[in-house]
């Protein structure tokens, strides 16, 4: 029989379509968003194979459309090779192995981390929903020691070796990173004030749960730092910011001391640092932590999924305050999960102990921040 | 002429990097007061708007630097966001911050 392909596994070979609808009916949420995914990507395949059957167009048309895409994970990593003038060479791309640049690999990983936690936890298909590539730049600079999104890429520095490793070292850091793009392209929580710590916040909430995944870590088990391990053994401190108790991620002679608040009691009214953006946000930070922990489990389950919903909804403003924001965590807790239900009080109890409380009879209508840090006051009801 | 550098933004805030840090070109070693006093001569420092570059919206967790020089009655300050596109500026932001950290000092005690 020569001349004959071999058998290939294709993706229908998984699962009968019969059994497929009924773990729909009656599977977990993971086994069913899994499931309509392989759908999804059946049906795509079967539009292919008719396309190329030559059937007619108007019976082409009558095929259903595929409910979810395939999963477009398209990195490229870019050697700065400590020069700031972009983009660099590219130094790895999709599927390729490694290529015994620690960075570049961790780059890579970090960024695959990330996109899989978008796809396969909240269906979302890279920073814009639909597909876009990842790109990363690293060894960027001398010495330098910052990463940032530059509003199309992810940047990183190695670090002056002082104070600072490489900045790739820490994964909630790349998906921090990744994050503000999700943010960006979702929503327009503007970069200032308390908007800005809300987009702050989002950052870590995402890059944490980005690192409990690929620790397989649950809410308890998780260390809630971020950036762990990014200083030296020179720093007092154990990293930039933690979720679960602002204010003591490090206290040195160089650094100075954690300024992060984890109580509005303690809201820092600044106009450094776009007014108080990488400060604030230990408040929003730390109620998401006890979110988490009072639900218990894996964080990316239920505490993700209502701050991932709080994030897509239009009514979340450019100058969202901690409240209007918390307002909509707390309806997105009672859409996903039914009112008054567990999740919704978690939520409301979680506010309510970093001085953030919602009544119960305003939760549907979000109000925006004014302008003024002096006027961004905690509302007492 | 008297130079002070001021970091604001990055990844996170520290209070002990975040205070504005100064030098005077009389006390570098003459080699790099000569090249910061090229380098804010070829950057045009005095003839640049106070944040050049295209103002963009979009990004975070950038850091930014407050240039603020002292010239024989001239003063001028620039705010330079990263990535700093003019070549000449970053080379001169460079050379500041190296500047600084070698032999910086705390501004305020000059003021």
């Amino acid at each position: 029989m020569h001349g004959l392909p071999r058998h290939r596994h294709s993706i229908h070979c998984i699962l009968p379509p019969y059994l497929a609808r009924q773990i729909i009916q009656n599977g977990s949420p993971q086994q069913r968003a899994r499931i309509l995914r392989t759908l999804a990507i059946d049906n795509t395949f079967r539009a292919m194979r008719l396309m190329r059957s030559g059937m007619p167009r108007m019976a082409r048309a009558l095929i259903p459309g595929s409910m979810v895409v395939e999963s477009q994970k398209q990195r490229t990593i870019y050697d700065m090779k400590n020069s700031e003038q972009f983009p660099g060479m590219v130094a790895r791309i999709e599927g390729q192995g490694d290529t015994g640049d620690v960075a570049v690999n961790e780059a890579y990983t970090g960024l695959g981390a990330t996109y899989d936690l978008y796809w396969e936890i909240f269906g979302r298909n890279s920073i814009d929903g639909n597909g876009m590539p990842l790109n990363a730049h690293v060894h960027y600079g001398t010495d330098y020691a910052n990463a940032f999104w530059d509003g199309e890429r992810m940047v990183f520095g190695d670090g002056d070796g002082e104070i600072f490793n490489r900045f790739t070292l820490a994964i909630d850091v790349i998906g921090h990173e990744l994050a503000h793009g999700v943010t960006e392209y979702e929503g327009p929580l503007a970069y200032f004030l308390q908007a800005g710590a809300l987009n702050e916040s989002l950052s870590d909430v995402f890059g944490s749960l980005v690192k409990q995944r690929t620790l397989n870590q649950t809410a308890e088990q998780a260390d809630w730092l971020i950036g762990a391990g990014l200083f030296t053994d020179e720093v007092e401190g154990k990293a930039l910011r933690s979720m679960k108790e602002p204010g003591t991620a490090y206290d040195d002679d160089v650094l100075g001391k954690d300024p992060q608040p984890g109580h509005m009691r303690d809201f820092v009214r600044t106009w450094e640092d776009n007014g108080g953006v990488h400060i604030n946000s230990g408040i929003p930070n730390r109620a998401f932590y006890l979110v988490a922990t009072d639900l218990g489990g894996y964080a990316w389950e239920r505490a993700g999924h209502i701050w991932y919903e709080t994030l897509r909804d239009p009514r979340l403003k450019a100058d969202s305050s901690f409240l209007s924001f918390a307002r909509l965590t707390v309806i997105a807790a009672a859409r996903l999960y039914g009112q008054g239900g567990e999740e919704e009080k978690a939520v409301r109890d979680a506010w309510n102990q970093v001085g953030v409380r919602i009544s119960r009879a305003k939760a549907g209508e979000p109000i925006e921040a004014v302008g003024m840090p002096a006027e961004q006051q905690p509302v007492a009801h | 002429m008297r130079i002070e550098l001021k970091r604001e933004g990055g990844l996170a805030f520290f209070p002990g990097l975040s205070r504005p840090r100064g030098v005077d070109l009389g006390e570098l070693p003459p080699d790099t007061a000569e090249a910061i006093s090229r380098g804010v001569q070829e950057a045009r420092f005095f003839e640049q708007p106070s944040t050049p570059g295209p103002a963009s919206q979009r990004g975070a967790d950038r850091t930014s630097y407050t240039v603020t020089i002292d010239d024989g009655g001239r003063r001028h300050s620039v705010q330079l966001v990263e990535p700093v596109e003019d070549p000449r500026l970053r080379a001169l932001l460079e050379l500041l911050k190296r500047a600084v950290k070698e032999h910086g000092g705390s501004a305020h005690a000059h003021q």
